[in-house]
């Protein structure tokens, strides 16, 4: 392995990589704009120059390779590469770059939406010039939509084109080029083919400056006033890790968090904007009785006994409903009512699309119908039938939410029953049809891990604080188990129902919280417990 | 008037000189013939030790150039003809085109040969529509001839030839900005590494030569190297042609040994300066050469290293002449407003330094100049690209060297000029 120099740390890497991407990988700043490492190098911002021992002129560390050198090359007998990113040359090529790059800039960072985590700021902030030198006419041109959600505001841009490499090689759809040239140039979308692909909303991320701007977000926030939650997204099996940015009971922002061992650099706008199906729902706050047709509400002691009571009469005579869009924890809890049948309604699906760079949008609309059957006791096959043959009367429903629609065989099974228990956030078709709705927690304020389709345990957190008297959906299976008196379990948290499933379910032991972290666990390879 | 017998243009003035008929009736192919029967490695080598350099305008050897190409490997080879002649002030490949095609397909058929390529291009300048119609005649009669397609002159060696029109961009000039293009996308230079020879067109191995380039292989290869090396200095040698326009009384293509004194060029060949004026400056290899007064025009020689000595360039070999009349700032803003308008805008320095240039230099014509201008045109200039410089760490500021070629010949016009230029600031402050 080449031994590499850059300023003062010593370095053994890989052959092959770029001097940028050892820097990267050790925590040494090289600024740079054009490189990303999903997309092709171009090398053309010139921001990410260094001095190389050796080398006559200054050159852009996203395209220099480290190698071995021969041994009558090493430098000081030892280095096969010394990088410098820190002499009066280096620094002064910034400020130049830097220079050249805000004489057009319209230094409208107040009213930016970038401001706060824009490149352009922090670069000239920490490498650029205190002062403009620059006495001439500035370069102004309108705003303009590239897609339906995707606005660029060109005066802004510097012309990295990551976003028009992303639409060629990360979504393959080619919507966006630059038009014109040179000083003229600006990014542009085809006339009769905007930006409007699922993965449409990454170029907003990538873009280094405030160039390019989802309409959703656009003047809506300051990025400082914003809590960042790392989380997982909801919306597919696939469990893209994301941020949600939230202030106080409102999401602002979901942006993709990398993690290659999930989705790698990016997520879709499935997860991206999926929030806001949550916000204008009349959610459920409190416990509600059906009594003929109106539904009341009712105190949870009171909701709690009764359940326990209609479930203890039904003996077995029970069908519990799993959810894959609830947690593992939620769904090992109902497992925990061990008497009765187990089963899930039909899955979710819509049309699943893999782009060309391997990114997926899976056709399993759940997060976790992998963990919901890893560990719950068998979930029946044909839930239907058995309902039909072992005459049961009774169920007990984890909503999958509002993205549940019901058909009219399910309508009808629900129709028959003379006890149906829905744990639920929103009244829902399928919670329409309950005698008692126990109100659990909405996607955004779950707890929990999920396990994606590729069989990666991860952390779902919360950024929502919960509502009314909504509770965790696993606390409440936990009271009304406990009710029913057979058991007395005592979880005080998620971490601790998780370290129990371990001991149920081999795959999960050793899983916790702390060990998820930020990117999660695999437990392929591990054998399913029956 | 100079007594050397032209090589490249002997037959110019002939009737018909540009059909395979005539070419054959004076020796034509016969050094294809012989190629054909000698090794890929033994061409290459004589190439080699012919010295001949690139005619394009970087000067780079071209028999060098052909051995950086992997002679293992399963990826097909590529020639390319560059003939987009974009200069300004240089047009001596599209004479050599109309006058002598057959020529110039020799001479790619040789370094096809000489690099195992099986297909080669021309990249043909898009205005050259006339020059493109008479290539497509050309070719469709060496294919005729069995100069091209299947089994060459009945060797075992194929070789098909692909004619491309350019758009009209300057930037196709330059050698991957041209692959690009001839791939159907932007002409946008690519970083280095990878260079053309290891990834070039289609990602496969290409070597790109220029239409003079070619045109000299058929007379190494029929003369040897060492009469190649005769003419002109050893390390540049042989036959130049060279462009002379602007303030002279004959301008026109004029092929002489390399190494000629620039003063020949102006005053015996073409004619002196018109109306009898005093000469003020000349681009020695086209406007991305760095501008010579009058006193270094009249002592230095037409080579790669007695320009470079002095701080400029053989380039293209386009020599532009300028007489007392010629207003330096206003040449030197139509230098600019040329390179920002051509500046493809990739990088940050070029995109964003020539239309700055530009902005300063329109404000000091129209009279708005001030006393910092001077300076920092020549900062602005040395972060695009700078002079030869390693101290302050010039080159490399940009992909291609389309940097430098804007960098050097207005920072030379500021230098060298800087009298006119304080003129017009100074009327400016007086009247203040």
């Amino acid at each position: 392995m080449p031994l590499l120099k850059i300023d003062n740390a010593e370095l053994e890497v890989e052959s092959g990589i770029t001097v940028l991407q050892a820097a990267t990988a050790n925590r040494i700043e090289i600024p740079h704009y054009c490189y990303h490492p999903a997309l092709e190098t171009v090398g053309s911002c010139r921001m990410c120059i260094v001095q190389i021992e050796g080398m006559p002129k200054l050159q852009v560390s996203c395209n220099t390779f480290v190698g071995e050198a021969p041994p009558d090359k090493k430098i000081d007998e030892k280095y096969d590469m010394v990088v410098h990113t820190q002499t009066e040359l280096v620094k002064q090529g910034r400020k130049n770059v830097l220079e050249f790059l805000l004489l057009n800039h319209p230094l409208d960072c107040p009213v930016c939406d970038q401001a706060g985590e824009c490149f352009l700021q922090d670069y000239a902030f920490k490498f650029g010039n205190a002062h403009s030198r620059f006495e001439e006419e500035k370069r102004v041109r309108p705003s303009e939509y590239l897609g339906s959600q995707i606005v660029i505001n060109q005066n802004r841009c510097i012309m990295c084109t990551r976003c028009v490499r992303f639409t060629r090689q990360i979504s393959g759809t080619g919507e966006l080029f630059v038009q014109k040239r040179g000083y003229d140039f600006k990014i542009s979308a085809l006339e009769d083919q905007p930006l409007d692909n699922l993965l449409a909303g990454n170029v907003t991320d990538i873009c280094p400056v405030g160039a390019l701007l989802s309409t959703d977000y656009i003047h809506k926030n300051r990025i400082w006033n914003l809590h960042e939650q790392p989380s997982v997204c909801q919306d597919c099996s696939v469990g893209c890790n994301i941020n949600v940015f939230y202030q106080k009971d409102r999401i602002f922002r979901v942006s993709p968090r990398e993690n290659h061992d999930a989705n790698g650099y990016f997520i879709c706008d499935i997860g991206r904007y999926g929030f806001h199906r949550f916000e204008e729902i009349e959610r459920m706050t409190s416990p509600m009785r059906r009594d003929e047709e109106e539904l009341t509400e009712i105190q949870w002691d009171e909701a709690i006994k009764v359940v326990a009571k209609n479930l203890s009469d039904a003996k077995e005579k029970i069908v519990f409903v799993a959810s894959p869009f609830h947690t593992n924890e939620t769904n090992f809890m109902l497992g925990r009512f061990q008497k009765g049948f187990f089963g899930a309604l039909p899955l979710i699906e819509e049309e699943g699309i893999t782009y060309p760079s391997g990114f997926s949008i899976n056709s399993d609309r759940s997060p976790n119908h992998r963990g919901m059957n890893d560990v719950c006791p068998s979930i029946l096959e044909d839930m239907a039938s058995e309902i039909d043959q072992q005459n049961i009367k009774v169920m007990y429903i984890l909503d999958d939410g509002v993205d549940r629609e019901l058909d009219q065989e399910w309508k009808e099974i629900l129709m028959k029953m003379d006890f149906v228990v829905v744990q639920s956030y929103a009244l829902t078709e399928v919670a329409e049809s309950a005698h008692i709705i126990l109100p659990g927690l909405a996607p955004f304020e779950r707890e929990g891990t999920v396990t994606n389709d590729q069989g990666r345990v991860q952390w779902l957190r919360p950024s929502l604080p919960l509502k009314g008297k909504a509770r965790p959906d696993w606390r409440i299976i936990m009271e009304v188990v406990n009710t029913m008196g057979k058991q007395e379990l005592s979880y005080s948290d998620v971490g601790e129902i998780l370290a129990e499933m371990g001991k149920c379910f081999p795959a999960y032991e050793g899983v916790s919280l702390f060990r998820l972290g930020d990117y999660g666990l695999s437990i392929n390879g591990k054998v399913k417990s029956s | 008037m100079s007594d050397f017998q032209p090589i490249l243009t002997e037959h110019i003035h002939q009737k018909e000189c540009h059909t395979l008929s005539f070419y054959i009736s004076v020796g034509g192919y016969s050094a294809l013939e012989k190629v054909l029967a000698m090794s890929a490695d033994d061409v290459i080598e004589l190439v080699k030790a012919s010295n001949l350099r690139g005619r394009g305008g970087a000067g780079f050897p071209a028999g060098v150039k052909w051995s950086f190409i992997p002679q293992d490997g399963e990826k097909p080879k590529y020639l390319i003809n560059n003939a987009d002649e974009s200069e300004p002030g240089t047009f001596k490949d599209r004479l050599l085109i109309n006058k002598t095609p057959h020529q110039i397909l020799e001479g790619m058929i040789i370094a096809s040969y000489a690099i195992g390529c099986n297909t080669a291009f021309i990249y043909i300048r898009g205005e050259f529509f006339k020059e493109y119609q008479l290539l497509e005649k050309v070719v469709a009669e060496a294919y005729e001839g069995n100069f091209l397609g299947k089994g060459i002159l009945g060797s075992d060696y194929d070789l098909d030839v692909v004619i491309h029109r350019g758009a009209g961009a300057y930037i196709c000039g330059e050698e991957t900005g041209l692959i690009e293009s001839l791939e159907g996308k932007r002409g946008w230079p690519r970083i280095k590494p990878p260079f053309p020879a290891i990834e070039g067109y289609l990602k496969c191995p290409t070597v790109v030569n220029n239409v003079e380039t070619l045109s000299n292989l058929p007379h190494i290869i029929n003369r040897g190297p060492e009469w190649f090396k005769s003419i002109g200095p050893e390390k540049g040698p042989g036959p130049k042609l060279f462009c002379v326009s602007g303030n002279v009384n004959s301008p026109g293509v004029f092929e002489e040994p390399m190494g000629i004194p620039l003063k020949d060029l102006i005053f015996d060949l073409a004619g002196g300066i018109k109306d009898g004026n005093e000469l003020k400056a000349v681009f020695p290899g086209g406007s991305s050469s760095a501008i010579l007064t009058a006193e270094e025009a009249l002592s230095v020689n037409m080579d790669f290293d007695s320009l470079a000595e002095i701080k400029t360039m053989l380039g293209s070999a386009g020599v532009i002449v300028m007489d007392e009349k010629v207003d330096m700032v206003q040449a030197c803003l139509n230098i600019a407003r040329f390179y920002a308008h051509e500046s493809c805008g990739q990088c940050t320095p070029c995109r964003e330094g020539t239309a700055w240039l530009v902005k300063i230099l329109t404000r000091i014509t129209s009279g708005d100049g001030n006393s910092n201008d001077i300076d920092m045109i020549l900062e602005i200039t040395d972060n695009i690209g700078g002079l030869i410089d390693f101290s302050k760490g010039s080159f490399g500021k940009t992909i291609c060297p389309f940097g430098e070629a804007v960098a050097w010949p207005v920072r030379s016009f500021v230098e060298k000029f800087e009298n006119n230029f304080r003129q017009y600031i100074s009327q400016e402050e007086s009247v203040t």
